[in-house]
C-alpha cells in the first residue's frame, strides 16, 4: 500500500516535470517593450510640459531679476513688519477710556483723577477720549495747580456777590463772543 | 542565465538589450506566477508588470549577481497582490474531475508532463486552503527547487518560518492525497 508520502513524492515529481510554458513569448516581449516606450513617452511629455511652463526661469537675466525682486520683497516685508511693530508699541502706551460714569466706583488713583477731570471739564459719559496716560496726568496736575493758586481768588469772588455777578456777566459775554468753529 | 554585461547595458538605458533580458527572464517569472495564480492570463499580466518594474528600477539594483533573486522577489510580491485581490472573489472548486486527472497521472509508471490547464487545476486543488506564504514557500521550494536561503532572500521570511510553512504545506497536501487517492 502506498503511503501519503509516496503519493506526495510522485505528485511533486509530476508537477516539477510539468514546468508551465509561457505561451507566445514574442508577443510578451513586444508588449513589455511597448509598455516601457509608452511610459517613457508619457514621462517625456510631462517633462516637456514642465519645461515649456517653467523653462523661462532658466534664462540668465530673468533668473537674476527674480532673485533681485525676491530680495526687494523680503526687504519690504521686513520694513513693513518693523513699522507695524513700532505702531503697535506706540498704541499700547495709550489708554482708551469709554464712558466711565460719575457713579462708577473707581478704586485706583488714576480713575479718581479722571473722574475729577471729567466733572470739572463737563465731559459727558457717552464721549470717548483717546489720550496717553502721561498726558492725562499732566493735564490733571496742572488743573490741580491752578485750583491751588487761585483758591483765595475764588473765595473772594464767592464772598462778594457783586464781584461774582460781574465776573459771571463777563464770562457770558466771553462765551457769546467766541467764534463758531 | 542572464549575464552581468547584459544587465549593465540595460542599466544604461539600452532597451534593445532589455528585450533579451525579457526573453530570458519571462519564462522563469511565468513559471512562478502561473503556479502561484493558476491562471495563464493573470500570470502573463504579472510577467508584464514584473518586467516593466524591473526596467523602471534597474538603476536601484546594487549588483548584477543579485538580479535573479531581485526579479523573483518582484514577481512573488506581484503574485501576493493578485492573491489578495482574489480573496474577495468566489472560491473556485475543483472536484472529482480533477482528482480523476491526478489519479490517471499517478497511476502511470513514467513521470508524465501536464498541460498548463491540468497543471493549474491540480495546483489549485492541492494548495487551495494554504495561505499565500505557505503556497509561495511550497512552490519555490518543492516545484522550483530553490534552496531555503534563496527563498528567504526572495520572500523576506526567516529560515524557521520557511521550514514551518513548508512543513504545513507538505502535511496538508499529503493528507489530501492520502484521503482522495
Amino acid at each position: 500500500m502506498t503511503t501519503g508520502n509516496d503519493k506526495y513524492k510522485k505528485m511533486i515529481g509530476i508537477l516539477r516535470n510539468s514546468k508551465p510554458g509561457l505561451p507566445r513569448p514574442e508577443e510578451m516581449e513586444d508588449e513589455v517593450i511597448r509598455r516601457i516606450r509608452h511610459e517613457k513617452g508619457n514621462t517625456e511629455t510631462a517633462s516637456g510640459l514642465i519645461e515649456a511652463i517653467f523653462g523661462w526661469v532658466y534664462i540668465g537675466w530673468v533668473r537674476r531679476s527674480l532673485i533681485g525682486a525676491a530680495f526687494i520683497l523680503v526687504a519690504v516685508f521686513i520694513y513693513q513688519q518693523a513699522s507695524i511693530l513700532k505702531q503697535v508699541n506706540n498704541m499700547s502706551k495709550q489708554v482708551v477710556i469709554t464712558g466711565i460714569g460719575q457713579g462708577t466706583a473707581s478704586s485706583s488713583e488714576f480713575d479718581k483723577k479722571l473722574n475729577i477731570y471729567k466733572i470739572s471739564s463737563g465731559l459727558s459719559d457717552d464721549r470717548e477720549i483717546k489720550i496717553s496716560e502721561n498726558q492725562l496726568e499732566e493735564i490733571l496736575d496742572s488743573y490741580q495747580d491752578l485750583e491751588e493758586k487761585y483758591k483765595d481768588l475764588l473765595r473772594i469772588i464767592e464772598e462778594n456777590p457783586e464781584l461774582n455777578k460781574y465776573i459771571e456777566k463777563k464770562l457770558d459775554e466771553g462765551k457769546n463772543n467766541k467764534p463758531d468753529l | 542565465m542572464i549575464d552581468k554585461e547584459l544587465i549593465e547595458e540595460c542599466r544604461k538605458g539600452d532597451l534593445r538589450n532589455f528585450r533579451k533580458v525579457v526573453e530570458k527572464a519571462s519564462p522563469m517569472v511565468f513559471s512562478i506566477a502561473f503556479r502561484m495564480l493558476e491562471d495563464e492570463d493573470i500570470a502573463r499580466d504579472v510577467v508584464q508588470d514584473t518586467m516593466v518594474t524591473i526596467w523602471q528600477k534597474l538603476a536601484k539594483i546594487k549588483t548584477a549577481e543579485s538580479f535573479k533573486t531581485w526579479v523573483y522577489r518582484i514577481a512573488v510580491n506581484k503574485c501576493y497582490d493578485q492573491l489578495r485581490k482574489r480573496k474577495q472573489m468566489p472560491e473556485q472548486r475543483y472536484d472529482d474531475q480533477t482528482w480523476e486527472v491526478i489519479s490517471n497521472h499517478m497511476s502511470t509508471e513514467s513521470v508524465t508532463e501536464l498541460e498548463n490547464s491540468e497543471n493549474a487545476q491540480i495546483i489549485s486543488l492541492l494548495t487551495n486552503s494554504l495561505s499565500p506564504k505557505q503556497k509561495a514557500v511550497f512552490i519555490l521550494s518543492e516545484l522550483e527547487e530553490m534552496p531555503n536561503n534563496e527563498i528567504a532572500d526572495i520572500t523576506g521570511m526567516k529560515m524557521t518560518a520557511i521550514k514551518a510553512n513548508l512543513y504545513h504545506a507538505r502535511k496538508h497536501i499529503e493528507s489530501l492525497l492520502q484521503k482522495y487517492l
